[in-house]
């Protein structure tokens, strides 16, 4: 990358950052200096509303890591307000695709061979391109249909240049700022993710990990990848056609109950994380389709996670707990999930699982329930930010709510007992 | 509706509150340092919770549906299949060091256990409707004033009162010394439930709600009369003071839970009954009879869960039994001794719910 981009684009974010930190603090400091009480709720929601929008608009420019910077808030409503939450969402990574030849030469170099050696065809317009990566459609020398995911030329680069930058005005702010909101370890999170989403090897081997954990289920179809043909940034896959899983029109007209298509959903993210500790953690409606016989598709397992032994078991008692208004089988749940008390007070998760049992007379396993159950987790811990929230809670929230947005717009709902195959006793 | 006589005496109707509320205990159900639900009465008697209107109620109804002419269904006792491993299985396990199975299978019973809370959310048509005679004072018409309630709360517990899946984990953890848990008990347990897709549906005709909610009423009644079985090998293994560390507590912590899973039995049986003794109105305003319903999906839950239960049992203690004795010196011998005590049931012909021609 050029050295004038690497400039501009540090400029840009440093800008947009003095901004955002001079609009909360000019106002607190005047509010202060005047003997005047803090801004009111509907004034700070107002000011959280304009700096998500500008946060925004950053991110759509920029691109890159910037975009997965937002899409990392979005999931964060124990650290920002539910006005960033509400915006940021909105931040999807689809962007303009690199030109066929720079992606002839990734491939070329990576694979060691020309693009004919390789493939009898390959489509030079790309049917998606996201902010790491863009994938075109190919026919292999045998024959076999074939999706091939590219990496884009200059991404390291990029990435690194906009981690730096973020890393440097995050110290800023902390510098300047007493009681800042912790940005350092959200962004070493994302550096984290972002690794993963890079290495291709990785990648394909989490694919293989989750084809083979359901490869007895008929109902579930995990694209093959053939290592054969990739490299370390070139994956190439097995072709497969699907409605795309928020197309319930289409899904209907395929004669499929989108209520199955939820449940289906559900069963498979219930396996992947609580039943077999490692899930792909990325299901946002661009990567799950459905085939038109009912069998659930997903694809890109770049953001692949390993829970640790004992997370899912942990995960269901905290479920559990919540949903039965359990208040000691909530506060052990918190605490072996590895929730920590930022002050030490032994009573934190005990005054949290209060907050949530005082909510409600009688709980329920339905889908809505839980999203509420969880908003209010959340909220809770923003609203009183003495509990640490483990990253691995943290991506795994994620998950449940892009299901639940899912099946929002698929007019449906899940409830977890039932995607766990309960019966009942 | 056949048979109709001049009602009982008997009080038949209840509010929701009173089908919840306990009956007076002067000392709490402590298990393992967790609380319960239930208690003891003034003479130490263990006493089951939300039992208070409960019991009489369900016993008032029964009369009633008697009363009327009409039988209380019955699922034969030769139905219910052994519990694998056997007492003598499980008891050879412990003894040779081969802890995992049975504290998996242990954990599972408590997390099926749990799983009775999604009673509470089952979608209960308007049963008014739906049903041809009056339901007035029957079971029936209490489901969603109480029974189901009680029902998810006795399994699953309830705000800090433990149920009956804290009961069987705080018997495990009693009996077996606070064991470690299997990291794969999830995946066992979706591995042999996670089929999904659901059954066909036998009674299109009467609509999915009331198929849905009539079908799990029958499987959770079908899974509460087999669990009798899985009373009785907890009892038996975990009383035994050769294997067990709390032999007179653990023991008694599942025969408080067999006390529990009375009513409902009981109220199950009683409101499919009285679904059987009634006709039902199928979505475009036709009658079926109540009892050929009844039957077929009693027929159907008992044929599979006869057949497919004992194997799928046996495979998955097998299964984890062979990965944990694997790299252990006596593991031919174990796994030999094991088979040799090995017992073997057949499921029988018929299940009493056939479906008759006539229906």
């Amino acid at each position: 990358m050029q050295l004038a981009t690497r400039v501009h684009r540090t400029l840009q974010v440093g800008r947009t950052a003095a901004i955002i930190w001079l609009s909360y603090k000019v106002p607190s400091t005047t509010r202060k200096l005047l003997g005047r009480p803090p801004a009111d709720v509907a004034t700070m929601s107002a000011r959280h509303e304009r700096t998500a929008e500008r946060v925004l608009g950053l991110a759509l420019s920029m691109r890159g890591v910037m975009i997965k910077m937002c899409q990392a808030i979005a999931t964060r409503a124990d650290v920002f307000p539910r006005e960033f939450i509400e915006r940021l969402k909105q931040c999807h990574d689809a962007v303009p695709a690199k030109s066929f030849e720079r992606v002839r030469a990734v491939v070329e170099a990576d694979l060691g061979k020309p693009l004919d050696a390789i493939f009898l065809e390959f489509e030079p317009t790309p049917v998606a391109a996201a902010s790491l990566a863009q994938v075109h459609l190919a026919r292999l020398q045998d024959g076999r249909e074939v999706a091939v995911k590219v990496q884009y030329p200059d991404i390291d680069d990029i990435i690194r240049t906009d981690l730096r930058n973020m890393q440097r005005i995050c110290r800023v702010y902390e510098f300047f700022d007493p009681q800042p909101l912790e940005l350092l370890p959200l962004l070493q999170e994302l550096t984290t993710h972002l690794g993963f989403e890079l290495d291709f090897q990785r990648e394909a081997a989490c694919a293989k990990r989750v084809r083979d954990l359901f490869a007895d289920d008929t109902q579930v179809k995990i694209p093959e990848v053939y290592e054969e043909w990739s490299g370390e940034r070139t994956l190439v896959m097995e072709r497969v056609d699907g409605i795309k899983i928020t197309e319930k029109d289409a899904i209907v007209e395929a004669g499929l109950d989108p209520a199955h298509v939820v449940q289906d959903l559900m069963h498979i993210y219930v396996r992947m994380i609580l039943a077999a500790g490692f899930f792909q953690a990325d299901p946002h409606p661009g990567n799950l389709f459905v085939t038109p016989e009912g069998r659930i598709i997903v694809i890109d397992f770049g953001l692949s996670k390993e829970l640790p032994e004992g997370f899912g078991l942990g995960l269901f008692e905290l479920m559990f707990s919540l949903m039965t208004f359990n208040e000691s089988a909530m506060v052990r749940a918190f605490e072996e999930l590895g929730f920590r008390s930022k002050t030490g007070d032994p009573n934190t998760f005990l005054l949290l699982a209060r907050r949530m049992v005082s909510r409600s007379d009688s709980g329920s396993f339905e889908g809505e329930f839980t999203e509420q159950m969880t908003d209010e987790l959340f909220e809770a811990i923003r609203e009183d930010p003495v509990a640490e929230v483990p990253s691995d809670f943290v991506l795994v929230a994620r998950v449940f709510s892009f299901l639940s947005g899912i099946a929002h717009t698929l007019g449906s709902r899940a409830n977890v007992l039932q995607a766990m195959g309960a019966t009942g006793n | 509706m056949s048979a109709q006589t001049e009602p009982t005496t008997d009080q038949v109707d209840y509010t929701e509150q009173e089908l919840l509320s306990d009956v007076s205990c002067v000392e709490p159900l402590i298990a393992n340092g967790v609380r319960c639900h239930g208690g003891f009465d003034e003479d130490g008697q263990y006493r089951s919770p939300r039992t208070r209107f409960r019991t009489p109620a369900i016993t008032a109804w029964q009369r009633q549906l008697e009363h009327q002419g009409h039988d209380l269904l019955q699922i034969s006792p030769d139905l219910i299949p052994p519990t694998h491993p056997s007492v003598a299985q499980a008891k050879l396990l412990l003894t040779n060091g081969a802890r995992e199975p049975i504290v998996r299978a242990l954990t599972i019973i408590s997390i099926v256990e749990g799983f009775g809370a999604m009673i509470r959310d089952v979608k209960v048509p308007n049963l008014r409707e739906r049903v041809a005679d009056p339901i007035d004072g029957t079971a029936l018409d209490h489901l969603t004033q109480g029974l189901f309630e009680a029902h998810a709360r006795d399994e699953s517990g309830y705000r800090d009162e433990g149920g009956h899946k804290q009961m069987w984990e705080a018997a495990r953890d009693a009996a077996l010394e606070n064991p470690k848990i299997p990291g794969d008990v999830l995946m066992r347990l979706m591995g042999r439930r996670g089929r999904r897709g659901g059954a066909q549906p036998l009674f299109p005709e009467i609509g999915e709600p009331l198929e849905r909610m009539l079908g799990l009423m029958a499987n959770v009644l079908v899974v509460e009369v087999i669990a009798e079985e899985t009373f009785e090998w907890g009892i038996s293994l975990l009383s035994d003071p050769s294997v067990s560390a709390a032999p007179d507590a653990a023991g008694a912590m599942i025969a408080h839970i067999r006390a529990d899973e009375k009513p409902h039995v009981e109220y199950l049986r009683t409101a499919l009954s009285e679904v059987r003794a009634r006709d039902l109105k199928t979505i475009d305003g036709k009658i079926l009879p109540g009892r050929a319903v009844i039957d077929g999906l009693l027929h159907r839950t008992l044929r599979e869960i006869t057949r497919n239960r004992p194997r799928e049992q046996r495979e998955d203690i097998r299964e984890g039994l062979e990965a944990q004795v694997a790299h252990t010196p006596n593991a031919r011998a174990l796994l030999e001794e094991f088979d040799a005590l090995e017992s073997s049931w057949t499921p029988p012909e018929t299940t009493g719910f056939e479906p008759r021609d006539a229906a």
